[in-house]
């Protein structure tokens, strides 16, 4: 209810209307103060996100996963008793914009926490927006490793609710070793758009691959920019090179445009391909010849964990929303999960007391590996949620078997990266 | 940057092959788009920002005759055909009111569009990105010519292009309404006095110029994702391409587009991580040793 | 490019020396008394949010200012000027992470490195005439753009300049603390705006007009048309660079974003809202834009649409700029006035 309040309130937002209106409550709670104390004051969280342009529906998605949340929680009595108020805007994917969207949410909507649902560069600026106010920031959509693994990065209010590309990578080295071994893949070529999260996480894969199954060589890299509508001579390349195997990077509608495109070229009946992105409902509803087999890891699937809880959340999710949820919706909605039980047992929605209990804090919640995830205490980002890898095939549910992730050889082996990046 | 794989791949029969087939289709679709920039440009005198949204709306047209038809001929027909009738009602109440005007009106009017075209994919189609998925015709195994690996889908679409081309050339040089268009883009005065409706050949030629636009939109649709914002990077390129070739130019256009085809074919193997840099750069060269461009200032 | 020019319709000769230094010191009359409005602003009213809207007011708008030296002043319609914007906070940004230099001497060495940059561009640039000068400023922009996304290891591709950037303290001046900023930039705004006021009424200034009025007649004259050219560029580029500085300050980073085409287009559009025939009308339209761009993001997820409208408006209804309107306005009223004086 608070959050179709807040809209009809912006919308009149700058007309004399409104300005009459703002007057008259001032007015109200100036005579009548015990209506304001009567109700516990809404807590309004600020999100700045992408609506617009090419990964619009990074922000859609994100809200959603907000949104399913913040109205169950609402009905249920709210952050520790108080409402949640959702304010929600676009900085249409530019940092600068996202820094002064942050700050403004802050400063000028009186929000006392930011879910910050923003990629690549625009966390990192909005990072510097959380390190400056001391606002208890949680971003839910950045998987770039240095955001908190780095601890010239990281700073005590600021958590990430989202995947990591280290995590993948580990479980996805040891699936791919597996059958690398079996199937006597050798030779491999890699295929990954062109920044950070591309390049981090296609690094981290090759290591545990060849950590995994030593005998491994990588005899080609393509690095397609980042939206590039077109892959053919990248294709070309990887067909040159004749490897047994091929790992992409890529995601969504560029992931989806490879497909079409690598099609035309029967690269799929020459390779085994392993694509961590593909198991994302927003790729496989859209692809329409999805070939046979591709091994993925997991993003969003109702089928994986295969609970009762996690499949009654996707199905919820998609009654609502007319789609299947995305890779950031369930991240987003764990986000407000953590918050939630981060104010029961501080018995407090005041943005600093969160941020003292949150490092540790485990929740239920469906997507986690064993019905739970961890805000992990040491560097402030979410472990134990589901990991795994699996075949995909062209109908739902579309990766019938995950090889579930084992997060204890995660741990381990993350540890040592982190070593090696002079991280700890 | 990897020089041993850029002299591997010249001394390779196949690798040369198939990288100049990828870099001719990569151009060709290149060209369909910038064919369009360049005629708007040679005839109007307009520097069409917004033509990548043309492109957009073609392969958004071309996507819902599929779902409805299942034709992928209807798709091309209402790709082309769609973007040429938002072109014409966008010249007629909106450019029409700027020609002769100075250009950072122009680019200024083509950037409001661009920015309404974008969002009002957005809120018809929704912001996910889309996919057509081939056509079943086209769902075959490549065929191999000299050691190399052509898609027959792409042949397709190089063939097409190319009978743009030669229609356009043909057109424009032989018959009598591209006397005319030709004579407008010359001296527009000149062709008015002559009774002439100028008004109707600009509408007609920006009508065109989207349609092609539209068209290349319509043949991407298949291996290409859809998304608000898709014609952005395709405006880019498509701009590259007529400032080297320069502006105006036919011949231009699809020697400039067959160039950045092969730049970006060859350099992905010696430039690996630098592709887009090596497109700017030679815009650069190109225009610092001869600003019209290579083949600028003659239309057709 | 005829409608697009400073001083169009004023016709005035180059003023004397005695005119001209009176003048500038109205000028410094009235960059004192506005420093002092800006400064009062923070102790007037407690807006957080104000202090944020004026930092990024100068920081785009000096960008815009030193675009419209280019474009109104010279006709050079640059489509790349943002790529000093990007260099200003890239240099900045790394200097101060990596050098540990002090404040001022990284500003100072910010401002070096655009003038060389611009210098170099600019000698290869300014030698091509009109919509093709537009197209390799452009050109230089995007492969600018590229090169800081592929040079990682120095510019952190396309997650930018992360960790923040350390502002020690110099002077007593903490930029850390968002109102020193605030006067930092206010200072750095009204200077900038000062001293470009100050080319643009110069001899140098009247020489730029002339370029653009008529390259051939000025360089029958005895005009190096294409020394005065790069000047012109260079000194912009170092004006936008400052603009990339507070930029880069306020943001605690600096992202490719800063370096790309867009931000160029947002400097056009900023100076054909404000009207470029007069010198304050690209700060009027960075107002304009900066105020259009938070109420819209605040009201809708449609930004396209309303900016769109909104810019259909301004090119297509008023034909100009706001400044420009307004002046136009009040000089025909003025006129009525004076014909309606010696009519009675």
């Amino acid at each position: 209810m608070t959050i179709e309040s807040k809209t009809g309130e912006s919308k009149m937002g700058i007309n004399r209307r409104a300005t009459l209106a703002l007057m008259g409550a001032g007015a109200m709670t100036v005579a009548a103060p015990w209506v304001a104390r009567a109700q516990a004051k809404a807590i309004k969280i600020g999100m700045p996100t992408i609506l617009s342009g090419r990964v619009a529906q990074l922000g859609t998605s994100s809200r959603n996963g907000v949104m399913i949340e913040v109205e169950k929680l609402n009905a249920a009595g709210g952050l520790a008793g108080r409402p949640i108020e959702m304010v929600v805007r676009d900085s249409k994917g530019q940092p600068q914009e996202a820094a002064r969207i942050a700050r403004e949410l802050v400063n000028t909507d009186g929000c006392e926490m930011i879910i910050d649902g923003e990629a690549s560069s625009g966390s990192f600026a909005v990072q510097e927006v959380a390190r400056d106010l001391g606002v208890l920031c949680v971003h839910t959509c950045s998987e770039a490793s240095s955001l908190t693994a780095d601890p010239k990065q990281r700073i005590p209010n600021a958590f990430r609710c989202a995947r990591q590309g280290i995590h993948d990578s580990i479980a996805g080295g040891n699936y791919a070793a597996a059958i690398a071994k079996a199937k006597g893949l050798k030779k491999w070529a890699t295929c990954s758009p062109d920044y950070a999260y591309g390049r981090d996480t296609t690094a981290e894969f090759v290591t545990y691959l060849k950590h995994f199954a030593p005998d491994v060589e990588i005899i080609s890299e393509t690095w397609p920019k980042l939206f590039q509508p077109d892959y053919t001579e990248v294709i070309t390349r990887i067909l040159q090179a004749k490897p047994q195997a091929l790992y992409s990077a890529l995601w969504g509608g560029d992931l989806t445009s490879f497909i079409d495109q690598a099609n035309l070229y029967a690269m799929f009946t020459q390779m085994e391909v392993f694509a961590v992105n593909m198991a994302d409902y927003t790729a496989l509803t859209v692809v329409k010849n999805l070939p046979k087999g591709i091994h993925s890891g997991n993003r969003y699937i109702k089928t994986f964990p295969a609970t009762a809880e996690n499949a009654a959340w996707g199905d919820a999710y998609k009654a609502k929303y007319k789609e299947y949820p995305t890779n950031w919706s369930w991240q987003n909605a764990t986000a407000i999960m953590l918050l939630n039980e981060a104010a029961k047992k501080a018995g407090s929605a005041d943005g600093k007391k969160l941020a003292e209990v949150l490092p540790g804090l485990t929740v239920k919640c469906p997507f986690g590996a064993d019905g739970t995830v961890t805000m992990r205490a040491e560097d402030h980002t979410i472990v134990g949620y589901a990991i795994g890898w699996g075949t995909t095939i062209p109908t739902e549910p579309y990766v019938p078997e995950v090889k579930a992730g084992d997060w204890k050889q995660i741990f381990e082996l993350e540890a040592q990266w982190k070593k090696s990046k002079g991280y700890a | 940057m990897d020089f041993d794989a850029l002299t591997g791949c010249l001394v390779s029969s196949a690798c040369i092959v198939t990288q100049t087939t990828s870099g001719l289709i990569i151009g060709m679709l290149l060209f369909l788009v910038a064919v369009g920039l360049t005629l708007i440009f040679g005839v109007l005198k307009i520097v069409n920002f917004s033509h990548g949204a043309f492109y957009m709306f073609g392969a958004y047209f071309a996507l819902s005759g599929y779902q409805l038809t299942g034709s992928f001929i209807v798709a091309l027909l209402c790709g082309s055909l769609g973007a040429a009738a938002i072109g014409l009602i966008f010249e007629r109440f909106f450019i029409s009111r700027v020609y002769g005007r100075d250009v950072l009106m122009q680019l200024l009017v083509c950037y409001a569009f661009v920015l309404i075209f974008d969002d009002a994919v957005k809120l018809i189609w929704g912001p996910e990105f889309k996919s057509m998925g081939m056509p079943a015709a086209f769902q075959v195994p490549p065929l191999f010519i000299a050691g190399g690996v052509v898609p027959p889908f792409y042949l397709l679409l190089v063939a097409v292009a190319l009978a743009v081309a030669a229609l356009l050339g043909l057109g424009l040089a032989r018959t009598r309404l591209g006397k005319v268009i030709r004579a407008a883009a010359h001296n527009p005065a000149m062709v008015s006095a002559l009774g002439v409706n100028t008004a109707l050949i600009y509408g007609a030629v920006f009508a065109l110029g989207c349609a092609l636009a539209g068209l290349a939109g319509a043949l991407a649709a298949p291996v290409r994702s859809l998304t608000p914002g898709m014609g952005f990077s395709v405006l880019i390129e498509s701009f590259i391409v007529t400032v080297i070739g320069g502006m105006g130019s036919i011949l231009g256009a699809l020697i400039g587009a067959l160039l950045l085809g092969l730049v970006r074919s060859f350099g992905s193997i010696g430039f690996p991580l630098f592709t887009d840099g090596l497109m700017y750069l030679f815009m650069v060269i190109v225009l610092v040793a001869r600003p019209t461009g290579l083949f600028g200032k003659d239309l057709a | 490019m005829s409608e697009l020019q400073a001083d169009r319709s004023s016709g005035r000769v180059v003023a004397g020396a005695g005119q001209r230094r009176s003048a500038a010191g109205a000028d410094l009359l009235i960059a004192a008394i506005g420093f002092a409005v800006l400064v009062s602003l923070p102790f007037l009213f407690s807006s957080k949010a104000l202090v944020d809207f004026v930092i990024r007011c100068a920081a785009y708008g000096l960008f815009a200012t030193s675009l419209n030296l280019l474009v109104g002043y010279t006709g050079l319609i640059s489509f790349g000027h943002g790529m000093f914007f990007g260099l200003g906070a890239y240099s900045f940004g790394l200097l101060m992470q990596r050098t540990g230099l002090s404040i001022p001497a990284a500003f100072v060495l910010t401002l070096l490195i655009s003038a060389v940059a611009g210098l170099v561009i600019g000698a290869i640039c300014v030698r091509l005439k009109e919509i093709y000068f537009a197209f390799v400023t452009l050109a230089f922009q995007m492969l600018i753009h590229s090169v800081i996304l592929s040079w990682q290891p120095l510019t952190g591709g396309d997650q930018g300049l992360r960790g923040g950037i350390p502002r020690p303290v110099f002077l007593g001046i903490d930029l850390g603390n968002q109102l020193h900023l605030y006067i930092a930039s206010c200072a750095l705004l009204v200077v900038g705006l000062l001293l470009m006021r100050q080319i643009a009424q110069s001899p140098f200034g009247y020489t730029l007009r002339m370029v653009r009025d008529n390259a051939t007649r000025a360089s029958f004259i005895g005009i190096n048309v294409w020394r005065v050219k790069l000047a012109v560029f260079v000194l912009a580029g170092m004006f936008a660079s400052v603009g990339g500085v507070i930029m880069s300050l306020f943001v605690s980073g600096a992202y490719p974003e800063f370096a790309y085409w867009t931000i160029s287009g947002e400097g056009i559009f900023i100076n054909m809202l404000g009207g470029v025939t007069t010198f304050i009308g690209p700060m009027v339209g960075t107002v304009l834009l900066l105020i259009l761009n938070d109420t819209a993001t605040r009201l809708t997820e449609h930004y396209g649409i309303i900016l769109g409208v909104v810019i259909l408006f301004f090119a297509l209804g008023l034909r100009k700029g706001l400044m420009d309107f307004v002046v136009e306005w009040y000089a025909e009223r003025r006129d009525k006035a004076s014909t309606r004086e010696t009519s009675t």
